[in-house]
């Protein structure tokens, strides 16, 4: 499991993902995507990959952090933890779990 | 007919209304536990119904059965070991789709599981219409719909149980994944029956899915059984990540909870529907001045301000009756039993300590009143959002703060209140700096050395020493997380339930567990405390013939001057209680505890402080306000009632200002009362009690000794 652990999470394993991450074309170097923690008040966004690692991404997913999700941001703090509505429910999340999902404008 | 005894497990959601359930279902017939060996609450209740006997466990709240926290793992050992009769997952209806998520996790475990839609009420006035037969069908299941709030649904769930347990399941409904995961979990099974693993309780197909999702309990137990043919299934279950990966672009428990969800949303499709509402969201409304960016923090503070009034203002009047009531039953013990020492150990010991712990019942009651109202209401996830990020700064979580500020009040709430932090590091870096607040006990104490020291600036000398508290929490908050309590801070993510008002039965019920937990606490182990510091103060007895003067003639000369009229009834008075304190003042230098003073003088000697100030310090255990009536039988000083002049004099002779303010640093860093230390290792175990005790009372001594010595060469 560590053996291909490393890779998966960036860099190399974006670029082959290539289809998937389209919305941060030019830029797929380590934590170069576009993350929840970069969205803003009144715009849509869609999750397009989690990459917190197995425990968290389990989390994640059981919360209703799913790839291909449709949400928005309610509120923000700069550097601090957002508001986030996914599936019907509210939550607020900290900067450091949201930069580890992956998301696209929509 | 005899009474059939059946078990049911109820499991939900965080923010299902499954404790509204609970409590419906059981009232107040309820047993509130640990389940062995973590700290986890295990609430348990019984209902008859239909000639069963029902014994309804209520699981911790959860969103799934992976192995994310302590919570979830035990419920599902808990499902998987002691395989309740019947599960009830409690499903909040205005939310369908991720409230169902557990049950799928449920359903793949094969439970015998009931479905309670909750707040259907709510669901169907915003327009969200679920065809409650339909999906019942559609999972082979029993689906209810109840509305904790008001109690409707209680008959039904026991209904659906029961026929659950009378009749079987219906069908076995198999969640399917997609073709990659299925062929691997396929592979991963063959090769445990290959290699002969035991799976125990849990189904092979199971244990394949989790170890592809890389659950890390099921991992570990698998290990221990599978001992070195774990190898093997380990290479199988890298090969067969490696190639879902591959295939399907992300990792395989983000697949499998896509499968999951697509179950979900395709049994959902057929059976739900929902009808556009004009309705504003009124949640959103709330939240938008509640966590406003410029508001949040000013709002937070006011409601922190409003409860610390609540608590403490308010319970004072509770709190000054019970003191009075103890007073009361100590006098009329006292006339009682003439027996001095049976007297003393009743009136002193037993009552006098339980008493001083007893007191602070209403404190406890309305700060359990408060949080409970705090958390019913939704309003305790945005305090800890918004607080997030100024505590995140010093290693602590958003909802750390609530119980730091109960601190300022008493430390036994605060240690209770730390119990809103879920997450265990949380909560005991928190617990552990929360004695730097300095509680209200210590204030007397300040008031006393401020006064002899610094009558003219006392005021600011005691905030002084409050700003000093908080500096050290900081500061010990940074270190702990540094050192002891390192590991991973928890990644802050948390749901933010809708507004609502809370139930007066359910805020009843969560208040008064807490609060009988406590006294139950004050009954035994403090009990025993009290007796044992008793005996320290008491013992060994001062002989009459070991006091420095001959007091007992005295008295008979004041008594035969008093007979003859030639001194007033005040000049008497005042002439035995002179010779009264200095008697007992001589008593308690004789008795252990003063031993141990002077014993201990060469300790805290570099400090500045001398025998007496250590005796207080050891009888300030029982009570930080204790220090100042200690003070005040050490120094033979009557009437020790609130600030004595005359103790403060006498403070004033004895001591330079430099000690006398190093002793109320010491007096602040040191850890609190034993009733504290009794709830602190309730809380978190003997172990970080000891680890409390041990590591203020270095840090007291350590900033003591510094302070004096650098002190010391400039003054």
């Amino acid at each position: 499991m560590r053996r291909w652990g490393i890779g998966r999470r960036i860099g190399a394993g974006s670029v082959r993902f290539g289809g998937a991450v389209r919305a941060g074309a030019g830029g797929f170097r380590h934590g170069g995507y576009l993350s929840m923690a970069d969205a803003v008040p009144k715009k849509r966004y869609r999750v397009v990959r989690i990459n917190g690692g197995y425990r968290i991404n389990s989390r994640l997913c059981a919360m209703g952090f799913v790839p291909g999700e449709v949400f928005y941001v309610s509120s923000a703090y700069r550097g601090g933890p957002r508001c986030v509505y996914i599936k019907g429910t509210k939550f607020a999340i900290g900067s450091g779990m949201a930069e580890s999902i992956q998301v696209e404008e929509i | 007919m005899s009474v059939k005894k059946i078990t049911v497990a109820l499991s939900g959601n965080p923010n299902s209304g499954k404790t509204t359930i609970f409590n419906n279902l059981t009232g107040l017939r309820q047993h509130v536990g640990n389940y062995p060996g973590v700290t986890v609450e295990k609430k348990e209740g019984v209902v008859k119904y239909k000639g069963y006997r029902i014994n309804i466990i209520d699981l911790p709240g959860n969103y799934s059965l992976t192995a994310y926290s302590q919570e979830e793992i035990i419920s599902r050992n808990f499902i998987i070991n002691e395989k309740p009769d019947v599960v009830v997952d409690v499903v909040d209806s205005s939310n369908l789709e991720r409230n169902l998520y557990l049950a799928v996790q449920l359903m793949e475990l094969d439970t015998p599981l009931v479905l309670a839609f909750n707040m259907s009420d709510v669901a169907k006035k915003i327009g969200k219409m679920v065809d409650i037969e339909l999906l019942s069908e559609l999972f082979g299941l029993p689906v209810v719909e109840t509305v904790g709030s008001k109690g409707i649904g209680k008959k039904e769930i026991l209904e659906a149980a029961i026929d659950l347990v009378e009749k079987g399941k219906r069908k076995k409904v198999e969640i399917k994944y997609s073709e990659e995961v299925e062929k691997e979990i396929l592979n991963i099974t063959s090769v445990m029956e290959k290699e002969e693993i035991p799976t125990f309780n849990f189904n092979p197909r199971w244990v394949a899915v989790k170890l592809l999702e890389q659950d890390a309990d099921v991992i570990n137990v698998l290990k221990k059984a599978a001992g070195a043919k774990y190898g093997n299934i380990e290479d199988t279950v890298n090969n067969s990540i490696n190639h879902i990966t591959g295939i399907l672009r992300e990792t395989p428990e983000v697949a499998i909870a896509n499968s999951r969800y697509g179950f979900i949303k395709g049994a959902l499709l057929e059976s739900y529907r929902e009808v556009e509402t004009a309705k504003l969201d009124r949640s959103e409304r709330i939240d938008r001045i509640l966590t406003n960016r410029i508001f949040g923090i000013p709002i937070f503070l006011l409601v922190m301000w409003l409860m610390f009034q609540a608590v403490f203002s308010l319970g004072k009047y509770p709190v000054e009756w019970l003191e009075l009531g103890f007073e009361k039953l100590g006098n009329l013990v006292a006339d009682f039993i003439h027996n001095y020492l049976l007297r003393s150990l009743l009136v002193d010991g037993i009552i006098g300590g339980v008493g001083g712990v007893i007191t602070f019942t209403p404190n406890i009651i309305m700060l359990f009143f408060a949080i409970a109202i705090l958390e019913d209401s939704g309003y305790m996830s945005r305090a800890a959002f918004v607080m997030d990020r100024v505590m995140h700064k010093i290693g602590l979580h958003g909802k750390s703060f609530i119980p730091l500020v109960i601190g300022f009040g008493c430390t036994v709430p605060a240690y209770m209140g730390s119990r809103i932090l879920e997450n265990k590091q949380d909560r005991l870096v928190t617990m552990h700096i929360n004695t730097f607040m300095s509680c209200g006990a210590r204030l007397p104490v300040y008031i006393l050395f401020a006064g002899a020291f610094f009558p003219a600036i006392a005021g600011n000398i005691v905030f002084s020493i409050y700003l000093i508290g908080v500096l050290m929490a900081v500061i010990m908050a940074k270190v702990l997380r540094a050192t002891r309590f390192r590991g991973e801070s928890e990644p802050f993510v948390m749901e933010l339930p809708p507004y609502r008002i809370p139930t007066l039965k359910g805020v009843l019920i969560h208040t008064w567990e807490r609060v009988w937990e406590y006294i139950k606490k004050a009954g035994t182990v403090i009990l025993a405390i009290s007796v044992l510091m008793w005996v320290l103060f008491t013992f060994p007895m001062i002989g009459e013939n070991n006091y420095s003067e001959d007091y007992e003639s005295q008295i008979e000369e004041i008594e035969l001057l008093n007979q003859n009229g030639e001194i007033t009834v005040d000049e008497y008075e005042n002439s035995i209680s002179e010779i009264e304190a200095k008697m007992a003042g001589e008593s308690l230098a004789y008795s252990a505890a003063g031993r141990i003073g002077h014993f201990m003088e060469p300790v805290f000697r570099p400090l500045g402080f001398d025998w007496r100030m250590v005796v207080a310090t050891v009888s300030g255990i029982a009570a930080k306000e204790v220090i100042v009536s200690t003070m005040g039988t050490l120094y033979s000083i009557e009437d020790t009632e609130g600030q004595s002049e005359s103790l403060q004099t006498a403070l004033y002779k004895h001591y330079t200002p430099l000690v006398g303010y190093n002793f109320m640093l010491f007096t602040l860093l040191y850890f609190p009362c034993l009733a504290a230390m009794a709830v602190f290792r309730k809380e978190a175990g003997t172990k970080e009690m000891l680890f409390q005790m041990g590591y203020t009372l270095l840090l007291a001594w350590a900033v003591s000794l510094l302070v004096f010595q650098i002190g010391s060469i400039f003054i």
